[in-house]
């Protein structure tokens, strides 16, 4: 990215692309001026306006492009800078009118830092090679380099033994490979991208980054890119008195505070929310149905501790270390292997909402599901709609017949999907469920499984666009304020829940970055490139690139009866919560009416200048 | 007036579990926490007797006041 002023119009800010044609094997770069500020900011906000020109019926198709870019912010010296995305229409979220949403999914690492260093902002990978291959993205003496080659000596492999056998070749890269989930995308949606840590190449543990949401790793397997490694040195600018200042913002504002480990007065991560939900008998059991127990509790940090050591890790030249690792302890009380890495998703999808609650297992489905490369929140929820239907027919189950608790046979489904031996499950559970007539406990929304936050407690998901907690920043509303009339949630859903997606421009961490507030992304901006951009301005480019996300699902089939929740909410709920029970179906009707009301006129009125600046390109 | 705290995930590592403890009569939510010790900033969520309350609510006697620090997604 480079820009000819500081006070500037987004077409004075140029960003440099390279599309690569598989089929063809052919590498062209330009530098393009950016259109608007959601071009200037990057990441979805720039990607979707690639993805709104093309005509894409099917997610695995010639014409579905592969973007792979980075944030204004990524590869600066602003804390959480790290960010990468992957974006194009997914095979995983569907409209009813049978065509694909589209999607990103975002993922840290170093990877993004070294795409960056190597001189591009954004690569567009077109059609599919005919042979299984990886792209090489290095520097040259004139500008990036991009070039093709071999890639079958990977298939096969995990995604971490893909990427310590690239480190081999390319010791001073960083990878996003797909696992054998994404290999096998014609029975798998919902393969990830896996991205290599500094931790991971550092120790040969298997400390990778995912961006998982969409099935963005199915897309590349699709197209025959098993890997793409990016090559440069290192390039991190000199951190400034501002800019420490700046980073000092980040580390010490609430949300990232939360992230923290409890010994630095932190948090301690994501797992915190088990114990809070858990209050309300609000943690996902059983298929998002909260038993009002206690079983969750034998995965609460310190009877996690009783068993295994717990180190709290950073990413790349993070200071908020928010990975809570999981190692075993050896015969004599130290460090052994690493188990897995315990965020409040993984841990709840293949724990408690399996019926499974002891850590070691947890642990090994965790860990199964991150080597083959599989979206955890899809895989998971997946699962459990399987075991929940199992339940439910004891005399004709599926596949193994695995219900809650069957930690083997939970296993070796999972094993299954991963190498691609299980449609059903690999296609994730909207298709499922629609083909078995059981879509009530399908627990998705537009296609796209739900996190580990109840549906029960959050009407936000309907207009989530890429991911109910990833998209939509009001999964935690009822537990943390008690909100349950229309107003407040149409209020939270049209004004702040939105900004989620902001975080999936810029190159920042979200959930850090939403502690943060616009200001401090303001000064961020302003000391790592020179920019200045007013916070008022980054806040109505968010909300332009979220609607326009919104526009292309109205423009992809979604119709009104998909802006829903799974009906068991509805219908039946669960009398085990104790936070309030609000959703009915009058309350959806009347929140929908509310929130279109608030965004249709303003899409009808960006329309006009998505032409606009459309012709002009 | 005797109150009920309950301490949930990082605040019970750092301070207790549960309490009951004596405060005086006409405590809002705010002196409790000020008298335990635990910094406003960091409380997330803070109930009386299960109902979410602001640290301007008065406490009452026989009260059960549950405070939970921040959560966030991820």
């Amino acid at each position: 990215m480079s820009e000819e002023s500081s006070t500037f119009a987004p077409s004075t800010v140029s960003y440099r692309r390279c599309t690569v044609n598989l089929e063809q094997g052919t590498v062209s770069f330009q530098s393009l001026p950016c259109a608007n500020l959601e071009d200037v900011l990057g990441g979805f906000g720039r990607s979707f306006q690639v993805l709104e020109q093309r005509t894409v019926k099917n997610a695995y198709s010639p014409e579905n492009p592969l973007i792979v870019n980075t944030g204004l912010l990524t590869g600066t010296a602003v804390m959480t800078g790290l960010r990468t995305y992957f974006s194009a229409y997914s095979p995983l979220k569907r409209s009813d009118a049978g065509m694909p949403g589209a999607m990103w999914a975002a993922g840290s690492g170093n990877f993004g830092n070294k795409l960056k260093w190597a001189g591009l902002d954004e690569l567009i990978f077109e059609d599919r090679s005919s042979t299984p291959v990886l792209a090489v993205i290095r520097e040259g003496a004139s500008g990036p380099v991009v070039e093709l080659e071999p890639a079958d000596h990977l298939l096969g492999l995990t995604g971490h033994e893909k990427i310590m056998a690239l480190h081999r070749q390319y010791p001073d890269a960083h990878f996003a490979v797909i696992g054998p989930a994404g290999e096998n995308y014609q029975n798998v949606y919902m393969g990830a991208v896996v991205m290599s840590t500094d931790n991971e190449l550092k120790s040969g543990e298997p400390k990778s980054r995912f961006a998982g949401r969409g099935g963005m790793g199915s897309v590349m397997g699709y197209k025959n890119l098993i890997a793409i490694v990016a090559q440069s040195r290192d390039k991190m600018p000199p951190v400034t008195s501002a800019m420490r200042d700046v980073n000092r913002g980040v580390i010490t504002n609430g949300g990232s505070a939360r992230f923290q480990p409890v010994s630095q007065g932190g948090g301690g991560g994501t797992w915190a929310n088990i114990e809070v939900l858990q209050a309300f008998h609000a943690v996902p059991v059983n298929n998002f149905r909260p038993k009002g127990n206690d079983d969750v509790e034998r995965l609460f940090r310190d009877k996690v501790e009783m068993e295994f050591d717990v180190f709290a890790e950073a990413c790349f030249r993070c200071g908020i270390r928010c990975h809570n690792n999981v190692f075993n302890r050896t015969a004599w009380g130290g460090r052994g292997r690493l188990q897995a890495k315990y965020d409040f998703e993984p841990l709840i999808l293949f724990g408690s909402n399996l019926g499974v609650h002891q850590p070691a297992q947890v642990s090994e489905l965790i860990h199964l599901c991150d080597l083959l490369g599989m979206d955890a929140i899809s895989l998971g929820t997946t699962l459990a709609y399987v075991l929940d239907y199992n339940e439910r027919h004891p005399e004709a189950p599926l596949f193994n017949g695995a219900t809650f608790g069957a930690f083997e046979a939970i296993k070796a489904l999972i094993q299954e999907t991963g190498r691609g031996g299980n449609e059903g499950i690999g296609r994730g559970v909207k298709r499922l469920s629609q083909q078995l007539g059981e879509t009530s406990y399908a627990m998705h929304v537009k296609g796209l499984e739900l996190p580990a936050y109840l549906p029960d407690t959050n009407p936000g998901y309907i207009f989530a666009i890429a991911g109910g907690h990833m998209s939509m920043g009001t999964h935690m509303l009822l537990a943390k304020e008690g909100v349950t009339t229309v107003e407040g949630w149409a209020k939270a859903i049209t004004t702040t829940g939105l900004l989620q997606v902001g975080y999936d421009m810029i190159g920042l961490c979200k959930f850090v970055g939403a502690g943060m507030g616009h200001e401090l992304v303001s000064q961020a901006i302003a000391e790592a490139t020179g920019l200045k951009v007013p916070p008022e301005d980054i806040v109505a480019a968010v909300r332009r690139a979220y609607l326009r996300g919104l526009a292309l699902e109205l423009r992809q089939g979604f119709g009104e009866d998909e802006y829903t929740l799974p009906s068991q909410v509805m219908n039946d709920p669960n009398p085990n919560m104790t936070l309030p029970a609000f959703i009915t179906r009058a309350f959806i009707e009347e929140l929908k009416e509310r929130v279109w009301s608030v965004f249709k006129p303003e899409i009808d009125e960006l329309r006009g200048a998505w032409r606009d600046e459309s012709s002009e390109a | 007036m005797q109150v009920t705290v309950k301490l949930f995930a990082s605040l019970r590592y750092r301070w207790f579990e549960e309490e009951t403890r004596q405060f005086p009569d006409g405590s809002t939510l705010l002196e409790v926490v000020d008298r335990i010790g635990i910094p406003k900033k960091e409380l997330g969520i803070t109930l009386i007797n299960g109902s979410h309350a602001s640290l301007q609510d008065v406490v009452l006697d026989g009260d059960v006041v549950a405070l939970m620090p921040h959560i966030g997604g991820g």
